[in-house]
């Protein structure tokens, strides 16, 4: 058995890493245990920029998020959304609009119910526990959760969700499932790691994660514009992560971003 | 410095270091508010930055970074000092919030425990079966009341703390905990066994046994479970009606109507793969080594079959005679195929004799969700057809668009005995012309039927069965035809030419039916001349030798100039051979040789014919090969067209020119 905290309660695995608290650990956050963050310690050994990634990760979210909003968006479904972190998708767009709705969609029981402890209290945001590469299912809850009008458009966001999904899963098809159920005018954020930039490192980030319960798997920039097939990617396209839409001057090497970012409108 | 120029250093420097989820505007204005709040209270300056965020691992160095040059060190220090505590704080909060997280899933995880344990204990309970849990050292931890039934106990209770093994016949102990021993030690994942168990009241109840291994949370391997069924012969007699309505009672494997009802529950929900075997030659094991060996092959075959459909989560049936059916799920179908084959091919010995066996598969990939299961079954049907007519040991995948035309050509043999029935068949007249005279020779009778010329329509009557009822009618038709002709004529009555399907060629009453025809129309035997088809005479038919004693001319058709048929030419007394093949152009490579091919038929004394030569520069090439006659220069008339040539032509009709 390896090490458990002790406040964790007994029944619930905290010996096995999960992406999302390795992604919580790198932001900053205190919602992880020690085998996150020895899990997250190999992976900034394989890629010294995993913390300015997930920074970055998380401000194209935010950005992302923004974007949609001043397109008109006003409900977004966040797949993959993980353990809630700092600049929730709900926190940002109900800034905005407090009264945009927002429906998490997660898979991983940790995850689920801390998200539903944050949401306690909003009545215009969920989570539902559903396997995001099972698209059928999770629009189905998502459609029954009431705060989705898919007659209306859509926010879609996979922000750093596909590199978990493999081929075998047949990526291109969740993803068009998904553009199907919602309306034109719809637009879908979407990033993930690539081996386009930093191969190395990336092959090294791969191999780390090989063992854990999400192995990853990098995309070329061709593969994710494949993604956008029946959308149409706006400007500046598929990107790394600090090149899309900047605030300001941007001051982070595009080249050590790991990670390539997109929005698209459906049409 | 000023303060708002102060501000905008501080944002750049600590916004790398820590994600926080607000503009730069923004940020900026947050920084400003705190260096003003700062000479006052760096306290509430850490709380500020860590609400925000600012929690990187180096937010705090670029902070002092930033502000060290213009702030005092104790200000910094107590700035310092704060952050550390709040960051302390925000720490615990997370912590507790995903413990409290972590508090709930697990109430979750336990909710649901409960239910499929309910489950279970639903299913133990109401099971037909009995089950058993038993230690690695044989005791019964629990055990439901449907096996306290079975071995003469009240309730599943009372055999807790009692070894299941004694239950059973002394001299099966030892096996049995054998058994056990190999699932414990992983060498199989479970065995079945039937055995006599011995109840409370003495009297022996044969059951099955199933018995596997159970695994605690860790997948550590803790109990024994084993199912119980009683197959005594009460038992039996309620449950066997059942199994009999379901399973093939020679080898016990589903029926056809069971393997159907299987196939309808996958078939829309998996990718399924279906597989009609059909053993080659099993007919002739059946006559040669008797039916009781036919009958053990068929278990071995169903034995080795249901093994391979275990080990591939396949289902297995017999569905007829000599022919078995499997469907699997998500199957790669070339190497199932090579797996059956495989299986089949393993050396078989029955009552001493050894067998080789093979399959010919009918294969139906991932049909449509909406294909029914009927519809699936005689797609398979079709498919395998179609590998037996390829030979031995072939499979064939089914294609929707080939079906499709067999379909039809099914659904035409089936209205054929109709259509014989109101007469829609026809005979008509093909000429047959001398190539060196260009006269006309004879007529050959053929069958019209729709649009289909003869060999279509005799291989369609072939399909049905009805080629020899339809053969003598033919025989008996033309004949009196022929006769009235040579009423008529005379000496200008063509001469009949009849050629026979491959079935009537070695009908064993074709000499009779031949003779029957001529006696009953009065057409002198010298006016007929019979085709019979090339195979009987290979096959050692002697209906050629009979016909040529009665004085009947013959000839051989379907001729390829094998061997075997070169031979048969110098045994068998016959007139001519016909042929089908491409002209021999002057520019074909092969001209020489069937030129040689027909020396060779003319040094036996025997003609060469070529049927289906439809152009006269065809006809030329065949005549300058040596062939002596030619069928299908002229299109076939019917009888009363033939009667008018005749009758209007002061000869017989010229050749076409």
């Amino acid at each position: 058995m390896s090490e458990r905290v002790s406040w964790v309660p007994e029944g619930l695995d905290t010996g096995k890493p999960s992406a999302a608290r390795l992604y919580d650990y790198l932001l900053g956050g205190g919602h992880n245990f020690a085998a996150d963050r020895a899990l997250a310690e190999k992976f900034l050994q394989a890629q010294p920029n995993a913390r300015t990634i997930a920074r970055l990760n998380r401000a194209f979210l935010r950005r992302a998020v923004l974007f949609m909003m001043d397109r008109g968006i006003r409900q977004f479904l966040d797949l993959g959304s993980g353990i809630p972190t700092v600049g929730n998708v709900h926190e940002i767009a109900q800034k905005a609009d407090p009264e945009a709705h927002v429906v998490y969609v997660d898979f991983e029981d940790v995850a689920v119910a801390h998200s539903q402890l944050i949401l306690e209290d909003d009545p215009r945001a969920t989570i539902i526990q559903e396997d995001m590469t099972k698209p059928e299912a999770v629009l189905k809850a998502a459609q029954e959760s009431g705060l989705i009008d898919f007659s209306q458009p859509v926010g879609v966001l996979t922000v750093g969700v596909f590199h978990f999904v493999p081929p075998e899963a047949d990526p291109r098809t969740i993803v068009a499932t998904y553009r199907d159920a919602v309306p034109e005018g719809s637009y879908l954020a979407f990033s993930q790691f690539t081996q386009d930039l930093q191969p190395e490192e990336m092959a090294g980030v791969v191999e780390v994660m090989k063992k854990s319960q999400n192995p990853m798997f990098p995309r070329t920039r061709s593969e994710i514009e494949g993604f956008f097939d029946g959308f149409e990617v706006v400007e500046p396209g598929v990107v790394p992560l600090p090149l899309w839409r900047p605030e300001g001057q941007n001051t982070d090497d595009p080249d050590k971003a790991g990670i390539y970012a997109a929005v698209g409108r459906k049409v | 410095m000023e303060l708002p120029e102060l501000a905008a250093r501080w944002m750049h420097a600590l916004t790398p270091t820590a994600y926080i989820p607000l503009s730069h505007a923004e940020i900026q204005q947050a920084l400003l508010d705190a260096l003003v709040e700062l000479p006052e209270s760096p306290e509430s300056v850490a709380d500020r930055l860590v609400s925000l965020h600012a929690t990187g691992p180096d937010s705090l160095r670029a902070t002092i970074e930033v502000l060290s040059p213009t702030f005092e060190l104790p200000l910094l220090a107590r700035l310092s000092s704060a952050y550390a505590h709040y960051m302390r704080m925000d720490a615990f909060d997370q912590q507790e919030q995903i413990k409290v997280a972590i508090v709930r899933a697990k109430q979750r995880v336990e909710r649901t425990l409960k239910v499929s344990e309910a489950r279970f204990k639903e299913v133990f309970a109401s099971s037909a079966l009995g089950i058993a849990i038993t230690d690695f050292d044989g005791r019964c931890v629990e055990a439901n009341d449907t096996l306290a039934e079975i071995v003469g106990l009240e309730s599943g209770a009372d055999l807790v703390g009692r070894q299941l093994i004694d239950y059973f016949h002394p001299e099966d102990k030892a096996a049995l905990a054998a058994s056990y021993r190999q699932v414990r030690d992983g060498h199989v994942e479970r065995f079945r066994d039937q055995r006599k168990l011995i109840r409370e009241d003495d009297e022996p109840v044969w059951v099955h046994l199933a018995a596997s291994l159970l695994a605690d949370a860790d997948d550590e391997p803790t109990h024994h479970v084993t199912m119980v069924e009683d197959i005594s012969e009460l038992h039996l007699l309620q449950r066997s009606l059942d199994h009999q309505l379901l399973h093939d009672s020679l080898t016990g494997l589903s029926n056809r109507q069971h393997f159907i009802t299987q196939v309808e529950r996958r078939i829309g929900s998996d990718p399924i793969t279906l597989y009609h075997l059909g053993l080659d030659a099993f007919s002739v094991v059946n006559n040669g080594l008797g039916h009781e060996t036919g009958d053990k092959l068929l278990k071995i075959v169903a034995s080795r079959l249901r093994k391979l459909a275990e080990e591939k989560k396949a289902v297995v049936a017999r569905i007829g005679g000599d022919e078995f059916a499997l469907m699997t799920i998500s199957d790669h179908v070339t190497s199932t195929i090579e797996e059956i084959q495989a299986t089949l091919a393993e050396a078989t010995f029955v009552d001493d004799h050894g067998i080789a066996l093979s399959a010919s598969i009918g294969v139906v990939d991932r049909p449509a969700a909406f294909v029914t299961a009927a519809e699936l079954m005689r797609c398979a049907n079709a498919a395998l057809r179609q590998a037996k007519a390829r030979g031995k040991r072939q499979w064939a995948l089914h294609d929707p668009h080939d079906d499709a035309r067999r379909r039809g050509r099914y659904a035409l043999a089936a209205s054929m005995p109709g259509a014989w029935e109101h007469g829609e068949l026809e005979i008509v007249y093909a000429p047959v012309h001398d190539l060196e005279t260009r006269e006309v020779l004879g007529a050959v009778a053929r069958l019209h039927w729709d649009d289909l010329s003869h060999n279509d329509t005799m291989a369609l009557a072939d399909s049905t069965g009805l080629s020899l009822p339809i053969g003598k009618w033919l025989l008996r038709e033309a004949c009196a035809q022929a006769a009235r002709w040579v009423a008529e004529f005379g000496d200008r009555a063509p001469t009949l030419h009849i050629a026979l399907g491959a079935l009537q060629s070695r009908d064993e009453d074709l000499v009779a039916d031949v003779k029957r025809a001529l006696d009953e129309t009065g057409l002198p035997p010298e006016q007929l001349r019979i085709a019979l088809d090339i195979s009987s005479v290979l096959a050692g038919d002697d209906n050629a030798v009979v016909l040529h004693d009665s004085g009947i001319v013959t000839a051989l058709d379907g001729f390829r100039g094998g061997h075997d048929e070169l031979a048969v030419l110098t045994e068998v007394p016959v007139r001519t051979v016909i042929t089908r093949a491409p002209a021999p152009t002057p520019d074909s490579p092969l001209r020489q040789a069937m030129r040689d091919l027909i020396a060779t038929v003319h040094s036996f004394g025997v003609r060469f014919g070529v049927d289906e030569v439809h152009t006269l520069s065809d006809a030329e090439h065949w005549r300058s090969a040596g062939a002596d006659g030619v069928i299908g220069l002229l299109p076939a008339l019917s009888a009363d067209e033939v009667t008018e040539l005749l009758t209007t032509a002061p000869s017989p009709p010229p050749a076409a020119s």
